[in-house]
């Protein structure tokens, strides 16, 4: 499933680390390509990607595709922010249950006429920085 | 094995008092926390040669002297020969030092252990704190990217649970009103001048829905606590606080799950609670006074319910009618709690345990419980992703 690319202007307030493991996950990602591990043991998927299974700790892991659509499990704007985010100020941020089951926390992109709210419909997009790409959830519904 | 008793303790008042890196006279660490020792030593009414640990919690990162504990061990030449170490577990290190120290004693490693520390963090700005904090809190590749604070976190906490059960911002703001006049009565305590609900509500905004006074300020602070077996706790001749119960859990998941789990349940709490309530022997009916550890207005409400103080999703309710004040059927944090009484993150579980044995002795003064016996204890970590919960009992 490939995300939506949306320019992202400068550069990200708080880069990742990549690794060995995490480079398949961001160089992909600035692609528009949305996936994680898989156990092939267990075969549950596990984000962000990892080595070890957390659940079976086999160590056979696969990539395969993350659901783009899911909703709204909890959000925030924050006001008082880190010092490498205080330019963004007041921004959101929530946490996201995907359709395939998965949770994870990240920055929102909301609209006046979408604002956020539990429960609501969100979908993954890529934001692409001048250093690299970030993933984001925006309103959808 | 010989039952572990608080016999003592001395602090500092809770306040802002870090100096900056470049000010032309300094307010160190060891200056502050020396005279305490010392004090906490002569009210309980032992001698330095009895002590046989020192349970130091770790110092924020902004302490210029490294290896705190045993400089201050060196600065009152306090020779041990049990241990003496540092420990670390972010919001839970209080509660942690706490812990280790009645640990020494239950192995008869010591017959008196100090659980101390200092907290110096107000110098820096909360914007730059935020940048260490919010690596504790979340994944730093896949969620500090996304500038979550700790806080942000217990605000989403909040978020949810006014979606699930309804709660108001006039449920949440009880808490800090309550606490805060709690904390008018307590000379420790760091905020004091009394505020109502109308002021919560107008406070600015933090993180959403929290406001100014749903959070904790910033804080420093230097406290001891003395800790003994039992019949040295006799020999004293003075009433003390007795460890009953403890219980420890961790729920698996650093700040959340990857799976869909409920996050305002608190299940770290509810079972390590469960655990402490049944090595005490007593349920939570039997308490009568609990220091949570609560950052935000928030958990307090949410680790009400998981102790079982309240039903789940009437913590709020309870909190606006009065339930957790003084004189309530529950009272929570009569020290002015993590909001009021302030918030020096690292000892703020030995501030909680210094309520508890005032409040189990009889010396709580205006803020006394009346009759209180047994106190409870809460600390944390994460998102209350791991809990850790003492049950102690007054002996007169």
């Amino acid at each position: 499933m490939t995300l939506p690319i949306i320019p992202f202007e400068g550069r990200r307030p708080y880069p990742p680390r990549v690794t060995e493991l995490t480079a398949t996950f961001w160089n992909g990602l600035a692609q528009g390509e949305w996936r994680t591990t898989r156990c092939r043991s267990c075969a549950n998927l596990t984000f962000p990607p990892k080595k070890i299974c957390p659940f079976c700790w086999s160590d056979s892991m696969e990539w395969a595709a993350l659901a783009t659509r899911g909703t709204l499990y909890s959000w925030t704007q924050i006001h008082v922010a880190p010092a490498a985010f205080r330019s963004q100020a007041p921004y959101h941020v929530g946490i996201v249950d995907l359709e395939d089951g998965v949770r994870l926390a990240c920055s929102l992109l909301t609209t006046p006429d979408l604002p956020p709210r539990c429960d609501a419909q969100v979908e993954i997009v890529a934001l692409q920085a001048e250093d690299g790409p970030l993933f984001v959830a925006r309103m959808s519904g | 094995m010989d039952n572990v008793a608080i016999i003592g303790w001395s602090a500092a008042p809770v306040r802002a008092l870090q100096t900056k890196a470049d000010a032309d006279l300094h307010i160190l660490e060891h200056e502050l926390l020396a005279p305490i020792v010392i004090d906490a030593i002569s009210k309980a009414c032992v001698t330095r040669d009895m002590i046989g640990s020192a349970i130091f919690t770790v110092p924020r990162p902004y302490t210029m002297q490294k290896y705190l504990h045993t400089f201050m061990i060196g600065q009152l030449r306090l020779a041990c020969s049990g241990t003496v170490m540092e420990v670390m577990g972010n919001g839970m290190t209080g509660a942690l030092a706490f812990d280790q120290a009645c640990a020494e004693i239950q192995l008869g490693r010591a017959q008196v252990a100090l659980a101390v520390g200092v907290n110096m963090e107000t110098a820096t700005s909360a914007s730059e704190h935020m940048m260490e904090s919010m690596r504790a809190t979340g994944d730093v590749d896949f969620q500090s990217i996304a500038g979550i604070p700790p806080i942000a976190w217990y605000a989403m906490d909040a978020m949810r649970y006014m979606h699930d059960f309804g709660a108001t911002p006039e449920q949440l703001a009880a808490v800090a009103v309550k606490n805060r006049r709690h904390a008018s009565l307590n000379p420790l305590a760091q905020f004091r001048e009394p505020i109502t609900i109308a002021d919560v509500l107008a406070a600015r905004r933090i993180v959403e829905p929290l406001g100014l006074l749903d959070v904790p300020g910033r804080s420093d602070a230097a406290i001891c606590l003395v800790l003994a077996s039992e019949s040295v706790a006799r020999a004293t001749g003075r009433p003390y606080a007795i460890l009953r119960g403890r219980g420890f859990s961790h729920d698996g998941s650093h700040q959340i799950s990857d799976r869909r789990t409920d996050i305002t349940a608190l299940p770290a709490a509810q079972r390590a609670g469960a655990a402490a309530f049944s090595q005490a022997g007593i349920g939570q009916q039997d308490i009568d006074v609990a220091e949570i550890y609560a950052p935000c207005t928030i958990v307090e409400i949410l680790v009400s319910e998981a102790l079982g103080f309240f039903p789940r999703g009437k913590g709020g309710e309870a909190a606006l009618a009065g339930d957790t004040e003084l004189g309530g059927r529950k009272p929570l944090s009569t020290s002015g709690g993590l909001t009021s009484r302030g918030h020096p993150a690292y000892v703020t579980s030995l501030y909680n345990m210094g309520e508890l044995f005032d409040q189990l002795t009889g010396a709580a003064g205006e803020r006394q419980v009346a009759n209180a016996r047994f106190g409870l204890s809460s600390g944390e970590l994460g998102n209350y992703n791991a809990a850790l919960v003492h049950v102690l009992e007054g002996i007169q």
